[in-house]
């Protein structure tokens, strides 16, 4: 009898601590809403989470084994890129978009600026395969991968199984993105009532909601939906955004709404990088609208904004800076 | 009498198995018009071209049987990648102790697994059968090359699938049988080449309206025969 409730102790504290580390490893943030990737298909390990961070900053991804995930993610620049505007990828190619920034990406349906892609698990397999990217094939990756030592290691550790698939490879991906949560910046601790916002940055959270909510709602900073926001075309580019997918002229010059959080750090900005600064971005709502048939209802009546105003809500979007996520350690290059 | 007793027990376990564990193979068997399709071959649909297919391959879903209109067996987790040239992949197992008269799939995977993240076993997408550019499974591949195709090595390719309206490429595909023996269903790439004017349409690459048409026309390359 004894012996059996020793079990039965055992057991439950075994359950208590495998609780606790995944509770750890992503929690929801309070009064957030539940997120939308499926965590039952994927539970979270840290030892999968860890393969899955060896593999984002390993270039092994790539056709020459020079650029990897890391290379226009960074960490310490809300996992972007900032020297360019569009993304770069093997032998020096220049891709068409500008590389989007990597945060709470659990609460999303679709991703890239398009929406190409419709799970989290696929995201890599876009820029893995893009000959302007990575140039590389899931099939080699995964040769590769079987070939190292290191991998061979890792992966018996998180699957308990010497065979690597593609499966495996991209959940493994994915487990060390859906980490990358944002939600301690100062906006948060605000309305957690940890801190008080600055006259200033009161005004500019009162033009925010006025002006920009509506697209870039809160909690996430953006309603992860696609428009047409007013640029002018890059004829260069001819990028007609979600359009690509849907071959439906109602998504012409569409592109996803992009989260605001850590903007001070994801510059440039649009999905073609062609703003450098905050100033240029409220320049561009405030007087470079391009009226088209698809333009967002919200941005059909011109937004005016005096000078005062734009210094304001740029003191409200800098409180949207989480260096506790930038600077995150758990976050980056994998030590040896 | 103990040892009686196991000796029993082992009979009737085998004999059981026997009786109803017993499996009917369901096999796929890709011709050009009636000769088995085999890569390098050069074919012909007119007395003018010349066709080789060089690669073949199709997604066959949601295995079932039925007895009239009633189901009587539905195989479970059911995706099979049939590669033509890969003789182990174009043999299927239903079990032998139901009468049906009817064999129903589906060619391609259905909309609720393409947005259901990564898989694995015939569904990973390290098998060729996945789209990177944009999410989706690609169900049904047929690649090439014609005299008539005025492409870079007069290749052809047409990769089909979609799973979002108006782009939806699954195929649901009823097979009537005579008897539960073993089935043979012979799919006629030739017929399926017929639809397309190979000297104007050589690629299909994307979920398009040229997929979702050439997809409807896959069930019509389907006939039954019998070991």
């Amino acid at each position: 009898m004894n012996k059996k409730w020793g079990i039965a102790i055992i057991m439950c504290l075994a359950l208590c601590a495998f609780n606790i580390a995944t509770e750890h490893i992503f929690e929801v943030p309070k009064n957030w809403p539940k997120p939308i990737y499926n965590f039952n298909k994927n539970p979270l390990t840290k030892e999968k989470v860890e393969l899955g961070r060896e593999l984002f900053y390993d270039p092994i991804l790539s056709k020459n084994n020079l650029i990897s995930c890391a290379s226009c993610h960074s960490p310490y620049t809300a996992f972007t890129h900032v020297d360019h505007d569009l993304s770069h990828g093997i032998d020096d190619r220049i891709g068409t978009r500008n590389s989007p920034a990597l945060m709470n990406l659990a609460w999303h349906h679709l991703y890239m600026w398009d929406g190409a892609i419709n799970h989290l698990d696929m995201q890599a397999l876009a820029p893995i395969s893009h000959p302007d990217e990575m140039g590389e094939k899931i099939e080699s990756i995964v040769l590769k991968l079987q070939h190292s030592k290191k991998y061979s290691k890792l992966f018996l550790k998180a699957y308990g199984d010497t065979v690597i698939t593609g499966e495996y490879t991209l959940k493994a991906i994915s487990q060390f993105m859906l980490t990358l949560v944002s939600a301690n910046s100062k906006y948060d601790s605000v309305m957690r009532k940890q801190s008080h916002f600055t006259e200033q940055e009161t005004k500019g959270y009162k033009l925010f909601k006025q002006y920009c909510a509506s697209c870039h709602t809160e909690p996430l900073f953006t309603h992860t939906g696609f428009e047409n926001n007013g640029l002018a075309i890059d004829t260069t580019l001819n990028d007609v955004g979600r359009m690509r997918i849907t071959k439906n002229s109602l998504d012409s010059l569409k592109f996803k709404v992009p989260t605001l959080r850590n903007i001070e750090f994801s510059f440039p900005y649009m999905h073609d990088g062609r703003f450098k600064k905050i100033s240029d971005v409220l320049k561009h709502y405030t007087s470079g609208i391009v009226h088209s048939k698809t333009l967002a209802q919200q941005l059909q009546q011109p937004i005016l904004l005096s000078s005062n105003d734009k210094v304001d809500l740029t003191a409200f979007l800098l409180t949207l800076t989480d260096k506790a996520f930038l600077f995150n350690p758990k976050h980056s290059f994998p030590k040896k | 009498m103990v040892m009686r007793k196991f000796i029993w027990m082992f009979c009737v376990l085998v004999t059981h198995n026997f009786l109803f564990s017993q499996q009917n193979k369901l096999v796929f068997h890709p011709t050009f018009f009636n000769q088995t399709l085999k890569p390098e071959v050069y074919y012909k649909l007119n007395a003018k071209d010349s066709i080789q297919i060089t690669s073949f391959k199709f997604y066959i879903s949601q295995l079932e049987l039925l007895n009239g209109r009633e189901t009587v067996w539905k195989e479970q987790s059911s995706f099979h990648l049939i590669d033509a040239f890969d003789e182990k992949t174009l043999v299927l197992s239903v079990p032998s102790n139901i009468t049906f008269t009817k064999i129903k799939f589906q060619i391609g995977i259905d909309s609720l697994t393409n947005v259901s993240g990564a898989m694995g076993g015939d569904l990973d997408p390290t098998k060729g059968m996945y789209w990177t550019w944009q999410s989706g499974y690609i169900n049904f591949k047929l690649e090439g090359n014609s005299n008539l195709c005025k492409t870079h090595h007069n290749e052809f390719q047409f990769h089909l699938g979609g799973y979002q309206q108006p782009f939806n490429c699954l195929q649901t595909v009823f097979v009537q049988v005579k008897s539960k023996a073993s089935v043979t269903l012979n799919m006629d790439v030739a017929k399926l080449l017929l639809y397309i004017q190979l000297s104007e349409l050589n690629h299909i690459m994307s979920p398009s309206k040229e997929a979702v048409e050439l997809s409807g026309k896959i069930t019509e390359t389907f006939s039954v025969s019998y070991e």
